[in-house]
């Protein structure tokens, strides 16, 4: 069974210290226990969601703000670029 | 009772873990003439550069000063430059020579290539044969500057390679010695945390805002960063932003106080941690820091960076049960432990901090061994 580490207690990821499969079931460990189940193949050190989170909601690991949400977030679900954002450094989105 | 380690006291107090004689390039047309004498001389390391020529004012300062600092380096027993002409060359030499050590030159012109090969070669080997007389002695551990990087880093680089090298960076501080850590970028997202570890406000004020500068730059240009930092392997690697990657970055500062911010090169003036504002890709990350005298380099990696410095040796630390198994060459210190056996940080922060004593008494690294070196200066203007 694939392996996930929460952080810090507040966080709503974790990261995956063996790689899982779509249907597979994960334990938790570090700051929270119990299991979930992967809703898409997570590779070895992606981060999979633990706590469902809303389009714009900060993304949390260390206890700290890593980003935002840019669509909604399931238990379980592969949290990585497709659906994080950074806020930092984005010239992009500068104004003027 | 006192830490020690084996290693080459100098003249002006300091210690090297490496008794090199450093053959420095003054400029890149030089590198030619720099490679052909330390092919013929054993003991010798080639500090090549790109540039030089045609740069000008703060830009070409932070040069001369680069060069002339991994010249100072405790590592390097004596100097040759090679340089085009007298004056530029000289620019280098006066900037060595404070720190008590024999500094030759040798210029291209107007002797030409063979010649200054033969005359190069000549010195250097004197150089040599006069630094092979030093002998290693015990030497407390509070000599020690140590930089702290990371490089090909990904998700485990922030849980197992970075919080052991921070490990080993308190145990180092709390035994007197220095720490760098550096790679501004790389603590977009983290600033606040490390900025409350600021001894006093103006610390802490001074390394805000080098953050604050660096970001305002990216967002002036209109740009994103995002595959650029974080690159595109730290993202295959699982890192989503820059401020996961930071936050991951700052363990391997460990939990001291900073003391103080520097400029790109800039030695240290005290003990303890000290932040150097410098861009965060490793080859000139790792150039800045030996030109501020560390004599020895820590690099977390977790999808594997090979690159070491030239003058600093480098100890790849990884905690990737994948990386080590695929980059087994590249890597020094195995911190895979805390993920596959609950190993505690601070236990293999111990286990490292007795490796950098071998490191430093004269244990070999992998990026020595293989010869995995390399020099880059960074700019900060345009050529002329």
């Amino acid at each position: 069974m694939p392996r996930a580490i929460v952080l810090d207690r507040r966080d709503n990821v974790a990261t995956l210290i063996d790689s899982g499969q779509p249907g597979q079931a994960c334990t938790l460990q570090g700051e929270a226990s119990g299991e979930l189940v992967l809703l898409q193949v997570v590779p070895f050190g992606h981060k999979v969601c633990v706590r469902a989170t809303p389009a714009g909601g900060d993304i949390l690991k260390y206890g700290q703000v890593i980003g935002k949400a840019a669509k909604p977030l399931a238990v379980g679900e592969h949290a990585h670029i497709h659906n994080v954002e950074s806020a930092r450094g984005r010239g992009d989105k500068a104004e003027g | 009772m006192v830490r020690t380690f084996l290693g080459y006291p100098r003249s002006n107090g300091t210690v090297g873990v490496r008794n090199h004689v450093a053959v420095i390039s003054v400029m890149d047309n030089c590198n030619p003439v720099t490679r052909a004498i330390c092919q013929a001389v054993d003991m010798t390391l080639p500090v090549t550069t790109l540039f030089v020529r045609g740069q000008y004012g703060h830009d070409l300062e932070v040069a001369f000063n680069t060069l002339a600092g991994m010249g100072r380096n405790p590592n390097i027993a004596a100097v040759l430059l090679v340089g085009l002409e007298e004056q530029t060359t000289e620019e280098v030499a006066r900037r060595i020579r404070p720190a008590g050590k024999p500094v030759e030159s040798i210029n291209l012109q107007p002797h030409g290539t063979i010649n200054a090969v033969a005359e190069g070669t000549r010195r250097a080997l004197k150089l040599a044969v006069a630094a092979s007389a030093a002998r290693r002695a015990p030497c407390p551990v509070s000599s020690l500057l140590v930089g702290v990087e990371c490089g090909g880093s990904d998700t485990t680089s922030g849980l197992t390679c970075n919080p052991t090298i921070g490990a080993m960076a308190d145990r180092l501080v709390a035994d007197g010695g220095s720490v760098i850590i550096s790679e501004t970028s790389e603590f977009l997202g983290a600033e606040h945390l490390f900025a409350a570890r600021a001894k006093d406000e103006a610390v802490g004020k001074a390394f805000v805002e080098a953050v604050v500068r660096l970001e305002r730059e990216a967002v002036s240009r209109g740009m994103d960063i995002r595959g650029t930092n974080p690159t595109q392997d730290n993202i295959r690697g699982g890192l989503t932003t820059i401020e996961e990657k930071a936050l991951g970055a700052m363990a391997k500062a460990g939990t001291s106080p900073l003391r103080g911010v520097l400029a790109y090169g800039e030695a240290p003036a005290g003990k303890g941690l000290h932040f150097m504002d410098a861009p965060a890709p490793a080859v000139e990350n790792l150039t800045a820091m030996a030109a501020a005298g560390c004599q020895l380099i820590f690099f977390g990696t977790g999808v594997g960076n090979p690159i070491g410095n030239m003058v600093a040796p480098t100890v790849k630390v990884c905690g990737n049960v994948n990386t080590l198994r695929t980059m087994a060459d590249n890597i020094d210190f195995d911190a895979s432990e805390i993920l596959e056996k609950s190993a505690k940080v601070g236990a293999v922060g111990d286990r490292l901090y007795d490796f950098a004593v071998e490191v430093a008494s004269g244990t070999r690294t992998t990026s020595e061994l293989l010869d995995i070196r390399e020099t880059a200066i960074s700019r900060f203007a345009p050529t002329i």
